[in-house]
């Protein structure tokens, strides 16, 4: 039972999601039990959606200085 | 007495000079080429030297013909032809009637060498092929800050799964330009991205060089991230190319081949809603019909209708079990004309498979049994003679009826009968 699915990566929501719909799919949930799939389920379409609508990726640049490994944006010309 | 001569009478007289000196005419000269011009006319220009010296050459359209390759800068080339004067500028050059390209030879050569080398040890082999990371978070790419394939990566992976990119600015062509990309490949692994793109644009096998080298192609091997080549034009194969993971044609295809197209995956978990959806109202719709089943089951309405119904069952289950017996032996007998081979196996399962729906029908004949609905606190009611009652139309007032309980008889007389509206 998936509660918060905020620290979760795209791959482990979409294998969940995956999970819940074979689940389903096999028939042997009550009605109980299916109303709880499709509140997970849903809970873990919109967390797969906020990691693709994700615009906040970094694009960086390594540096090396005499004190090591550094890092800046990188904008490409 | 000393001669006295035109500017024009010296050049024309050490053009002679020249031409006439064996030394200098008809042989190879080995230099590389800078500085050069293709003029619209067909003409090429060009300085060719070496490390300590240098000479003006020039290369007419007649005999461009006769070269398999495009002149480049940096490029070490082996020309014939002659040395001679420029007489309207008094100036020396040389004119070349054929060029070669110098010590490709030698680069192919190792290129072979090193191929069949790591070849023989397996590093080419399809089972060292890593599958690349379905979702990776982090790109390392290891190529220069400044090339088109940096900028095709960022450009491509703005419509693809969003992953950050960080890129290692590497020298790409030229000396130190190996272990530079070396260099690049354990930096990035080592702040553990989940992929890695190597690569550069096209150019000379010259340029190319640094991906044909045994340290790069070693490095790749060695490196815990799987590796994307993206060398050169899609003609281009360097030893770096066999080594990777995978090989991609063009930057902007490396990063395709990294990252899964955005609106690809929205539509993927798009279809596991719309699946879980319509389970979801199967599951509803089912729920609904045993509840109205339900229903229907506990109306006492229903009650008598039920009975009449169960009767009927009564007779069409007798029936199809007849049939069902009947067929089945029609079914063994004409087997048994069709086919005497399997035959001994086939006739006792046919006769057990008519066996066991005999079983199954006795068993559903029980379960509606007329006494087994008595249990339940129904009641049959017969006339004196024992025939079942079904209609009020059978019966009127003052007639007689045998009433059948669970566990005894009952007789009783009709006050009031009336067909229900």
């Amino acid at each position: 039972m998936i509660e918060n699915t905020e620290n979760m990566t795209f791959e482990e929501s979409l294998k969940a999601l995956e999970q819940l719909v074979n689940e389903l799919e096999s028939g042997n949930s009550d009605l109980d039990k299916a109303l709880e799939i499709y509140e997970q389920a849903m809970l873990l379409r919109d967390r797969c959606k906020k990691i693709l609508d994700d615009c906040d990726r970094r694009v960086q640049k390594m540096i090396e200085t005499s004190e090591g490994i550094k890092k800046e944006d990188f904008t490409a010309e | 007495m000393a001669d006295t001569v035109t500017v024009t009478q010296l050049n024309t007289r050490v053009k002679s000079v020249l031409s006439e000196c064996s030394a200098v005419n008809d042989i190879w000269v080995i230099g590389e080429l800078s500085n050069l011009k293709k003029y619209p006319s067909g003409h090429y220009y060009f300085t060719l030297k070496d490390s300590t010296s240098e000479i003006r050459g020039v290369m007419f359209r007649q005999s461009r013909g006769r070269i398999d390759f495009e002149p480049q800068d940096n490029m070490k080339v082996t020309v014939f032809g002659k040395a001679d004067l420029y007489v309207e500028r008094g100036s020396y050059q040389f004119i070349a009637e054929t060029m070669q390209r110098s010590g490709v030879g030698d680069l192919y050569l190792a290129y072979e060498a090193l191929k069949k080398k790591l070849e023989s040890e397996g590093l080419f082999e399809r089972s060292r092929k890593r599958k690349l990371p379905q979702y990776p978070r982090v790109i390392g790419v290891v190529t220069s800050s400044s090339g088109a394939v940096i900028h095709d990566i960022i450009t491509t992976s703005g419509r693809l799964f969003p992953a950050d990119i960080l890129l290692y600015p590497a020298k790409v062509q030229g000396e130190g330009a190996a272990e530079s990309i070396v260099r690049g490949i354990h930096a990035l692994n080592r702040e553990g991205v989940d992929v890695l793109i190597v690569g550069r644009g096209g150019g000379s096998i010259e340029d190319l060089w640094a991906f044909n080298e045994e340290m790069v192609a070693r490095a790749i091997a060695a490196s815990e991230a799987p590796v994307i080549s993206a060398v050169g034009h899609e003609t281009d194969f360097t030893i770096a190319d066999l080594v990777a993971d995978v090989r991609a044609p063009t930057p902007t295809g490396a990063a395709e081949l990294a990252l899964r197209d955005r609106r690809e995956l929205a539509r993927h978990i798009d279809t596991h809603v719309l699946r879980v959806n319509r389970s979801l109202s199967g599951i509803l719709k089912t729920m609904h019909y045993r509840f109205g089943m339900l229903e229907s089951k506990l109306d006492p309405k229903y009650a008598d209708q039920k009975i009449s119904r169960y009767s009927m069952r009564l007779d069409e289950l007798g029936f199809r079990m007849n049939s069902a017996l009947r067929s089945t032996a029609e079914t063994v007998r004409r087997r048994f004309i069709k086919m005497d081979s399997n035959l001994d196996a086939y006739v006792p399962r046919m006769i057990d498979n008519g066996r066991k729906d005999l079983l199954r029908y006795s068993e559903r004949l029980e379960n509606i049994n007329p006494v087994r609905v008595l249990d339940r606190g129904y009641t049959l009611i017969t006339d004196m003679n024992g025939k079942a009652l079904t209609s009020a139309g059978q019966i009127s007032a003052g007639s007689e009826i045998n009433i059948i309980l669970k566990d005894g008889n009952a007789e009783a007389q009709i006050t009031r009968a009336e067909m229900r509206k």
